[in-house]
């Protein structure tokens, strides 16, 4: 058609008439298949002249756009495509100017069928592998261009759908094409991330609005797809095989979806895209990648029902690499704090999200961020409480504010402990104690230093902080396996979580109980003691026993007093209800199988008979139900230790109470205490020593088999510290005297006093002819000090001073101990000052006064 | 011959609340139609048309953003490279020109510092049920230091006008800049970064 003239084509160069030549005479016969082997040969072996060609070329394809010849138009881009895939890398770079001119020609046209032709040609071009660097090229364009596509809403439904598709494909290509190529535009750039990764999260997302519950099963398919791992990326994929994958799982063909490979849909397009993507993204463009994510879902609204936030996130976990892992995980948390006045269910969405991520990311390298997150989560755990008392976001009810539903914050605060849990649950060991210790330190405890708030709400805010940390801290220690009961149980750890037992509050005390039997057993014994009994034969519960390793006798001998004393005065708990008990009782058989060695049962069965012993004498006033529970819990405990240890005499005199308990006192029993209608005694008081556990017999059946006898007869009595005084259960005044009480018990002198009382004739006389004798040194020794004093020179006395100064030191030491304790004064002036009562003081104090008399 | 078909090339973005008529101004003007029952856009739309003012081509890159809150933040990376926006209200609707302030914010956020902003009320042949004086627009848009002109998409008033005119001020906006900078072209289009294929075009 141009070179209709004949002598004016003989002028034209050669490029132009090659070019003319592979236009057929009419559009409908195709590229004129041996004329573009004409051209095609000659770009090749003259490629100076490729950029020519592909600028004539692309002058008559805008020509033909304007001039709706469009069969043309098919035939200009089939001809650029063929030239570009036949031109070696090197040269191609002359050509990709008109090249992208054209494709951006066909992209601002508004006829849907050009846009794709455009978007066919850049993909195709896209999927080349330059390696010559192209600095002027910009993406500006298409990026724009391509994003609006995939947001197309074209009234026909079929090429809506092409339309979305090509944006898609388009936007894939142009990553592709520029994601290695660190000289080109920075397509990781906000402006370009801001428009590709929501539209392509705009085309995922649009699967579920169309077809919603129809396509269940394919969604599971789908679904399943996403926890395989990311299969690493090769830079071109070939179309077919992923096509044939995910066609599989697509919605079943519509009559309109004619070819075989359209029928992939543009939500798996998307989600391929954006796997991709992530994949390709480097530690620094991580952060722009997620944010368009998050405000997408901000702006859409979709953390809400939450589906595919997740869905999102896994997308995102299991395609970026995965020492990324936790940059999105520090984002999340970011965004979480960013949104801590959201309404709660928008925050319990993210806090979802953040466990599901949380998971996969834990398998990577979480490392720095642990801690943070931890934090993160358990402030967001206390502005919640906080919200939920106030009932508004900033602590003061004003008007206008939004209206704070309790059961929703509730349910915030159930998300953030499951996210707790499963986060730590994914941690080794070592960062499992580290988080808490941490946790733990977070727990506000009553103490001397740090005054608690005061008032109702004061209360109730930490009453609520507290549970709601302990809920965490049991989570977290659910399943932790901890060789070393040491490092599981640090000392300060311990020393906090016990005094946390000690509440007034019954909830809070079970939550302690059940921490440390979570901690203690690492067998996965605890679901065995989760019913009192007395059973006569244990090997039914098949338990799972190690030896105690040396650590953890080591740690037995520490901290095993404290245990067994919280132990006790749990027990004596006055609102202790079957939970309780329960949880008393598995404790206390945790311990009989980790961490017990010979002492350690001695000393538990004493905690044990002492209990009893607060069941029998009942000096707190326990109500009738918790004195038959702590029978029961004897008996059951017993009944258990006893078959550990395999004594037979042990076993029998166990056997034995327990038989006599059936017949005559079976509430005193566990089988009767603990079940819903408990059958009580109302006259438990002066119970038979038949029925009860008698510590002389344990002791003697024991001794008999190499256990410590001596010791087993001792009652035990817990020892106090400055901890109970912190507890709030006790004023401090009542523990002081407690301690008063038992020091004085105690104490030497009470104990001599007995022997001292019995004075007959002959000790009186004695003791007089004897402190008389002892008097009348006494003035000797005097005379001869005094004598010395007004003798000797001054030196000798100074002298004499100075080497006595750091006796005197001692001496007084001496004497201030003694005022604030009285002596255990050597019994022979006992007896003195009973024999001369008040004529004489007592030796010991009179040695002194020359001594004092120097200064 | 020039390779482009075009002398400059302007990117225009129609911002403003949803509803106003954004997407039939730039329907009326690229395609001469009013789309009754026009449903709401969806992210972005495109359209392109070129212009000739004064013997000079002028290509319009259009992009309609949706005014619905949910799409904000893809309709906001579009304001980035703008050469111009739109601020569309609709003068029958109060609320719509209330928004103008916070849209004014937004424009001051994401849009380049040297962006024209024109505002727009559209729907004047509703005049019947205005809500929103013109003298008040005028002051608004004074204070705000911006073009201002009422317009209706559907009688077709002051559609080509509002398009025209701000081509014109582009372009003598761009000639300006030539001036200052001695940069052939300082706008952002992808055309003429590559000069260098234009003038070998003899050989």
């Amino acid at each position: 058609m141009y070179g209709v003239c004949g002598c004016c084509g003989a002028l034209r160069p050669r490029y132009k008439r090659l070019v003319d030549n592979i236009f057929p005479e009419d559009p409908e016969d195709g590229l004129v298949k041996t004329n573009m082997e004409k051209l095609t040969f000659y770009a090749l072996s003259a490629p100076e002249k490729l950029d020519r060609i592909g600028a004539y070329l692309s002058e008559r394809l805008i020509r033909d756009v304007g001039r709706h010849r469009y069969g043309y138009v098919c035939i200009a881009m089939e001809a650029l495509d063929q030239l570009l895939m036949a031109c070696h890398c090197q040269s191609i770079n002359l050509f990709v100017e008109s090249f992208l001119k054209m494709v951006a020609k066909l992209l601002e046209s508004e006829k849907p069928n050009l846009q794709i032709l455009g978007t066919n040609s850049f993909v195709k071009f896209a999927n080349i592998e330059e390696d010559t660097p192209s600095y002027h090229r910009s993406y500006d364009f298409f990026v724009s261009r391509f994003s609006e596509m995939c947001h197309s809403g074209h009234e026909d439904l079929e090429i809506k759908t092409k339309i979305r598709m090509s944006g898609i494909k388009g936007l894939q290509g142009v990553v592709r094409k520029t994601v290695n190529d660190e000289l080109q535009a920075n397509i990781w750039d906000p402006q370009h991330m801001d428009k590709i990764v929501p539209s392509l999260l705009f085309n995922l997302q649009h699967v579920e609005e169309a077809e919603s519950e129809s396509k269940a099963a394919s969604l599971g398919a789908l679904a399943l797809a996403f926890y395989q791992p990311a299969v690493p990326l090769k830079v071109c994929i070939p179309e077919g095989e992923t096509v044939m994958v995910l066609g599989s799982l697509g919605r079943s063909p519509s009559p309109l979806q004619a070819p075989e490979k359209e029928k992939e849909n543009p939500a798996e397009l998307a989600e391929r895209c954006l796997r991709e993507l992530l994949g390709r993204a480097a530690f620094g463009n991580i952060k722009n990648a997620i944010k368009p994510v998050l405000v997408h879902l901000d702006n859409h609204s979709l953390w809400e029902p939450k589906v595919f936030a997740i869905r999102c996130f896994k997308i995102i976990m299991y395609s970026i690499q995965p020492q990324h892992s936790h940059l999105v995980i520090q984002q999340l948390l970011s965004h979480l704090d960013a949104n801590s006045r959201s309404a709660a269910t928008v925050r319990a969405g993210i806090v979802e999200v953040l466990s599901e991520a949380a998971v996969i990311a834990a398998t990577g390298s979480v490392g720095p961020t642990v801690l943070e997150m931890f934090n993160t989560l358990l402030r967001q755990l206390r502005l919640s409480i906080d919200y939920a008392l106030t009932g508004s976001y900033d602590g003061a009810i004003s008007l206008g504010t939004k209206i704070i539903k309790e059961h929703e914050e509730r349910m915030f605060q159930e998300a953030v402990i499951k996210t707790i849990g499963s986060f730590a649950s994914t941690l080794p060991t070592y960062q499992r104690s580290e988080v808490i210790l941490f946790t733990m330190s977070k727990v506000p405890l009553p103490s001397l230093h740090h005054p608690v708030e005061m008032g109702r709400t004061g209360e109730n805010r930490n009453r609520l902080t507290q549970i709601m940390l302990l809920k965490s801290l049991l989570q977290v220690s659910t399943g932790f396996q901890c060789n070393n009961m040491m490092s599981a149980l640090p000392s300060n750890f311990l020393d906090r979580l016990l005094s946390t037992a000690l509440m007034e509050d019954a909830e809070i005390r079970l939550f302690v109980l059940e921490i440390l039997i979570s901690f203690i057993d690492r067998h996965g014994n605890r679901h065995k003691f989760s019913t009192i009994s007395t059973l006569s034969d244990i090997s039914v519960l098949k338990l799972k026993v190690d030896k105690c390793s040396r650590q953890d006798t080591i740690f037995m001998k520490k901290h095993s007093q404290q245990l067994y004393r919280h132990i006790y005065l749990s027990c004596k708990e006055e609102t202790n209800i079957q939970k309780h008990y329960e949880a008393l009782y598995g404790l206390l058989a945790l311990i009989s199988i980790e961490l017990a060695n010979e002492e350690v049962v001695v000393d538990l069965i004493r905690l044990v008979l002492a209990v009893q012993d607060v069941a029998q004498v009942n000096e707190e006033n326990l109500p009738v139900y918790n004195r038959c529970a702590l029978y029961a819990l004897g008996a059951a405990y017993l009944n258990l230790i006893s078959q550990l240890t395999t004594v037979p005499a042990f076993c029998q005199h166990i056997r034995e109470v327990i038989e006599s308990r059936k017949k005559e006192a079976p509430y005193m029993l566990p089988e009767d205490v603990f079940v819903e209608r408990p059958r009580l005694s109302q006259n438990i008081d002066g119970v038979v020593i038949e029925l009860l556990f008698r510590q002389s017999n344990i002791s003697e059946v024991l001794g008999g088999s190499g256990y410590n006898a001596d010791r087993l007869c001792l009652p035990y009595i817990p020892q106090l510290t400055d901890e109970d005084r912190l507890s709030k259960r006790k004023s401090i005044g009542e523990t002081i005297s407690l301690q008063v009480e038992v020091e004085s018990r105690n104490s030497p002198e009470k104990e001599e006093r007995v022997p001292a009382e019995e004075i007959t004739y002959e000790t009186l006389k004695k003791a007089i002819v004897d402190s008389v004798a002892v008097e009348e040194q006494e003035r000797e020794r005097r005379r001869q000090v005094v004598e010395k004093f007004q003798k000797a020179p001054f030196e000798e006395i100074a002298a004499h001073c100075g080497a006595r100064a750091s006796l005197l030191q001692s001496k007084l030491n001496q004497i201030f101990e003694i005022t604030i304790r009285p002596p255990p004064s050597p019994s022979g002036t006992i007896t003195a000052a009973y024999g001369q009562p008040q004529s004489h003081s007592i030796p010991v104090y009179e040695m002194k006064f020359p001594d004092l008399c120097v200064y | 011959m020039s390779m482009e078909d075009y002398d400059f090339l302007f990117k225009i973005v129609l911002i403003g609340n949803a509803g106003v008529g954004k997407t039939c101004l730039v329907r009326r003007f690229t395609q001469g139609l009013f789309p009754p029952g026009q449903g709401a856009t969806i992210g972005v739309d495109f359209m392109i048309k070129t212009v000739e003012i004064n013997g000079e081509k002028v290509k319009l890159q259009i992009w309609d953003t949706a005014g619905q809150e949910r799409f904000r933040s893809i309709t906001q990376s579009y304001y980035r490279s703008a050469n111009a926006l739109i601020l569309t209200y609709d003068i029958t609707c109060e609320e719509s020109f209330r928004c103008l302030p916070e849209w004014l914010r937004e424009i001051e956020q994401y849009a380049s510092n040297k962006v024209i902003t024109v505002l727009v009320g559209n729907k004047i042949d509703l005049a019947e049920r205005r809500e929103v004086s013109q003298q008040r627009a005028e002051e608004f848009s004074e204070a705000q230091d911006m073009y201002y002109l009422e317009t209706s998409a559907k009688e077709s008033d002051n559609v080509e006008k509002l398009f025209l005119d701000l081509a014109c001020r582009l372009i003598s906006e761009a000639r300006q800049n030539t001036l200052v900078n001695n940069v052939s072209s300082p706008l952002p289009g992808e055309g003429k970064s590559i000069s260098y294929l234009t003038c070998c075009n003899f050989n």
